[in-house]
């Protein structure tokens, strides 16, 4: 399988000397080509920092991340956006839409930044929607929709640019179960038909159970890693409860 | 701890309405400088012929009425604020602060506020009153003197009156806090204006459109007979219909649309009416000017309703043209997808429709404002420039003494006086005589003397001798005439035109002592004020006095000039003393007599004049800045909106530069497009006051001198544009930036 990021001995460090607090305390992993790994952890636990970081908002105290074998710390402060631009797509927990805009013309605006030609832009916008069943909202402005199809709409942002590796920050949150469920289908779908690689954070064991690889999270450090390998998505939900249990006993219990 | 609160808060306030506190201050520092010439204190030195009274009782009022205009700005950003802040006031109630002391916390923070903008206004217009000292001084033409003082008496009525403003602000808003309910306390920064679309303004303002074109139909039919009369030209018969049909077409296209139901779109309408209001406002532009062309008895009420319809038809234009702006750019928006998905192309439409949903109304009155504020920008120099050069040709002489025979029938009523009542009150005054000219002015042939309709009043005639003299006062050169020949003298209103026609027509002229023939080059445009013609003529008859001896004297002159300027009141009380003296019965049948004093034309139209420029100035300004400022914070207040977009950008990918780039472009459209707008129309309406008021131009100002002094005052008003601009874009950027 093909390595799309690559972490080494990651840290984050915040406050000066004598106060130091580590968000993120040596971290590294990576992740494969069309995998969907998810980062869970309780608040605090450094997911959002670490999810910062690799999406290249927030720079690293010390080590490397690479992204399809670019050193993204060593990238110019300059040339970040175009990066970020032409390698990263984003799913955010409150959408992220811009109000002002069709949700057509939102999925438009993610290519049109990319200086993709004015005549493709309005195929690729149709060709994702119809996968990720929005086509018929298209000329709709988000408050006119639902949350669901709203952040739908997000992913198909995300993903019509067909980025090395989408970035999704607690995607679920703002929505009910339902709408949770059926979002994590499309992102599942996506990974899997589409071979999108999806980058997942989430404290919800339910939201992470779609996942095929788990990384959990422990004041900065990965406290364990679950991978799904042949159980079906109700018996990792399960193993994942537990080890939620463990994470909110005493530490000995784990060790 | 309250007043802790409070001036923390207010701290935070001014940085956020930074642009309303400077422009409060501005005001603030105007209203001082322009009252503090009203001070009792205020005592400049500008010579004993001139009364300073007039100006006194004229700026008060005129002043304190533009600055109500102020009340409006005030009124509105402290609602502005008001709806920003409803969700802290929602959390201090709930916190169980009494509504009241939250309402009070208010006022004092917009008080505190307020008077931090007083006391630095009025530090300001302390400086600013020397600059409106000079100004006075250089009206009544005297050297301007450094005078710096404080006076106590304005300072005091400037803080009553702006802290009276704030009260009254302040009342409103603790009212509406007191009120209003938690939860819709908590819900108020969702409410946005309504939007425009499916608001009721727009057909409010077609409506009343649609009822001005009736009353134009309606005026135009009723002055309809004058198409069938043969003497007028075809550009007046044109004028005549045009008002008709012009109007009647636009009233015909809406009830076309208003007929066909299925597809009554109201937007379709509004493109319809554009096109079709060019030659509503076109053939009422032509009024006033064929009137003055072609001397139609048309009145003033006709002339005058025909401006206020073009002044109608052109708010109408701005209104129309920035409803239509979001269907234009849709329209564009749509057609290629090259101007769509063209880099944040998308991004920007966005923003702009978004605003232009909701901020119509907001933007037409801006507009309608702006538009107003440039032309009375542009209209100063002209009026001010008109008058003062008319003043300068009429007030040509210390005292002038003049008659008409106008009201006369009978030859034996003919005037004859030697006004020596006049000679006997100077030395009384003690004022010595250098000059004085007692002339008659005659009628070539007697027999005009019955010519009394209006066009057709006889051109008198002046000796020679009392012509030269008349000269020798003034500094002019003297003239010869041969045995038998004549010359002109024009009033300086008299066009170009009108003397080559008049000189081609008149080249012999038959009098009743004989034919006299035009000297060469025997046109003369001396300065000898215009007491001197003929009612409803611009234009003098040079004879020999060989001639005038033989013709009738009609009116009796005389011109005097002292050795010192008559002082102000001694020249109301002669002219008092000449009403008595002269006074006849307006009944009577019998010459008129009147007398100008130098001192008293110049004291009461400099008074008014400098009133008027004042006022008109201090209007146009204040109407500016609150344009600028409400545009500006209309931007600003929603930075927050703002820096949510900006920064989903951001995410996505889009680098500073460009961010930076959008913001330039939003704030350039938000701006430019009232500013244009307004532009726009009063360009129209200053070349059509400058086309109608030409000669005068030609005749008092220059037009050199006058397109000098506008363009001095456009670049004046382009730095003020540029300079709200420059401080809405740094305020703006920060705060997007702060958000990301």
């Amino acid at each position: 399988m093909k390595e799309v990021l690559r972490l080494e001995h990651i840290q984050k460090y915040y406050g000066n000397k004598g106060n130091i607090t580590k968000a993120i305390d040596d971290i590294s992993f990576q992740v494969g080509k069309s995998e969907f790994i998810g980062i869970m952890g309780a608040s605090g636990s450094g997911k959002t920092t670490l999810l910062n970081c690799i999406s290249t908002i927030d720079t690293v105290s010390a080590g490397h991340i690479y992204l399809d074998g670019t050193d993204v710390t060593e990238i110019k402060e300059k040339k970040l956006a175009g990066f970020r631009r032409k390698n990263l797509g984003f799913i955010f927990q409150d959408f992220n839409l811009l109000d002002t805009l069709t949700l057509g013309e939102n999925i438009a605006m993610a290519l049109t930044i990319n200086h993709v030609p004015a005549g493709e832009v309005e195929g690729h916008v149709q060709e994702m929607a119809e996968k990720l069943n929005i086509a018929d909202v298209l000329s709709k402005f988000p408050y006119q929709v639902s949350g669901g199809q709203k952040q739908r709409c997000a992913c198909a942002r995300a993903m019509v640019t067909h980025p090395q590796l989408i970035l999704a920050d607690e995607p679920t949150g703002a929505l009910d179960s339902h709408s949770a469920s059926m979002l994590l289908e499309t992102l599942r779908g996506m990974n899997e038909s589409m071979g999108a690689t999806i980058l997942m954070v989430t404290h919800d064991a339910f939201t992470a159970s779609y996942a095929k690889r788990i990384l959990v999270l422990k004041d900065g450090r990965i406290f364990t890693e679950l991978r799904r390998g042949q159980d079906g998505r109700k018996q990792f939900f399960g193993r994942i409860l537990d080890v939620m249990a463990m994470l909110g006993g005493d530490l000995s219990d784990v060790r | 701890m309250y007043a802790k609160l409070i001036l923390r808060n207010a701290r935070r306030s001014v940085k956020d309405y930074l642009v309303y506190v400077i422009t409060l201050t501005l005001c603030v520092a105007m209203f001082y400088a322009f009252l503090s010439i009203t001070s009792s204190f205020y005592k400049p030195d500008i010579g004993v012929e001139f009364d300073l009274a007039i100006v006194n009782g004229g700026m008060k009022l005129a002043i304190t009425a533009i600055t109500l205009l102020l009340l409006f700005l005030i009124q509105y950003v402290n609602q502005y604020m008001l709806r920003r802040r409803m969700k802290e006031f929602a959390l201090q109630t709930m916190m169980g602060m009494e509504q009241r002391t939250t309402a009070c916390m208010f006022f004092a923070e917009t008080l505190v506020m307020g008077l931090f903008a007083l006391a630095a206004g009025i530090a300001a217009g302390a400086v600013l009153s020397q600059f409106i000292t000079a100004m006075l001084l250089s009206s009544y033409g005297k050297e301007y003197v450094f005078s710096w003082t404080l006076f106590p008496d304005t300072v005091l009525l400037t803080v009553g009156f702006f802290v009276l403003c704030f009260a009254l602000a302040g009342f409103f808003n603790v009212r509406t806090i007191r009120r209003t309910k938690i939860i819709d306390m908590l819900r108020a920064d969702r409410e946005n204006e309504e939007n425009f679309r499916k608001s009721r303004w727009m057909p409010g303002i077609v409506l009343l459109y649609l009822l001005m074109l009736c009353v134009m139909v309606y005026t135009g039919v009723t002055k309809a007979y004058y198409y069938y009369d043969v003497r007028y030209a075809f550009v007046v018969k044109l004028m005549f219909l045009g008002n008709i049909l012009a109007p009647a077409l636009s009233i015909l296209l809406m009830a076309v649309w208003w007929l066909k139901r299925k597809h009554r779109d109201f937007i379709r309408l509004c493109q319809i009416l554009f096109p079709a209001l060019f030659p509503v406002a076109f053939f009422a532009a032509m009024v006033p000017g064929c009137q003055s062309a072609y001397y139609l008895p048309l009145g003033d009420g006709t002339r005058n309703s025909y401006m206020m319809f073009l002044t109608g038809v052109m708010a109408f234009l701005i209104c129309d043209v920035i409803y239509l702006a979001n269907s234009v750019i849709t329209g564009w928006k749509e057609k290629s997808a090259e101007h769509r998905y063209h880099e944040e192309s998308l991004f920007f439409y966005g923003q702009i429709q978004s605003k232009l949903k909701t901020g119509t109304k907001t933007m037409m009155l801006i507009s309608l404002t702006l538009a107003v504020s440039v032309s009375l920008f542009v209209m100063v120099p002209a009026l001010v420039g008109w008058s003062m050069g008319f003043l300068k040709q009429r007030a040509v002489y210390d005292v002038q003494v003049f008659s008409s025979y106008s009201q006369v029938y009978e030859k034996e009523k003919l005037p004859s006086e030697n006004y020596e009542e006049i000679t006997e009150y100077l030395a009384e005054c003690e004022l010595r005589i250098v000059e004085d000219c007692l002339f008659s002015l005659y009628l070539p042939r007697e027999e005009e003397f019955h010519n009394r309709y209006k066009y057709d009043f006889p051109v008198l005639a002046i000796s020679l001798t009392d012509y030269n003299q008349l000269c020798r006062m003034r500094g002019e050169e003297e003239i010869a005439l041969a045995e038998n020949e004549f010359a002109l003298q024009w009033q300086s209103i008299a066009t170009g035109e009108v003397e080559e026609e008049f000189v081609r027509e008149h080249q012999r002229v038959m009098t009743d002592a004989g034919e006299l023939v035009l000297a060469e080059d025997g046109s003369y445009r001396a300065l000898l004020g215009e007491t001197l013609y003929n009612s409803y003529t611009d234009v003098i008859y040079i004879f020999p006095d060989r001639i005038c001896g033989n013709l009738l004297a009609v009116n009796r002159n005389r011109y005097i000039l002292t050795a010192s300027p008559v002082a102000y009141d001694a020249a109301i009380k002669l002219e008092e003393l000449f009403q008595k003296w002269y006074m006849t019965d307006r009944e009577e049948k019998s010459a008129r007599y009147y007398i100008r004093t130098r001192s008293e034309q110049m004291s009461s139209t400099t008074g008014s004049i400098f009133v008027m420029k004042a006022s008109m100035t201090y209007a146009a300004v204040v109407l500016l800045v609150s344009c600028f400022t409400i545009l500006s914070l209309q931007q600003l207040s929603q930075a927050d909106q703002f820096g949510y977009r900006f920064g989903v950008l951001k995410k996505l990918g889009v680098d500073e530069e460009r961010i930076d780039r959008l913001v330039v472009k939003q704030l350039v459209f938000w701006f430019g497009l009232p500013v244009l707008a307004a532009v726009v129309v009063s360009a129209i309406a200053m070349i059509y006051f400058f086309t109608s008021i030409s000669a005068q131009i030609d005749a008092y100002i220059g037009a050199a001198a006058l397109a000098e002094q506008v363009a001095a005052i456009l670049s004046i008003l382009v730095t003020l544009t540029v300079c709200y601009f420059a401080a809405t874009w740094v305020l703006f950027r920060r705060s997007i930036r702060s958000s990301f």
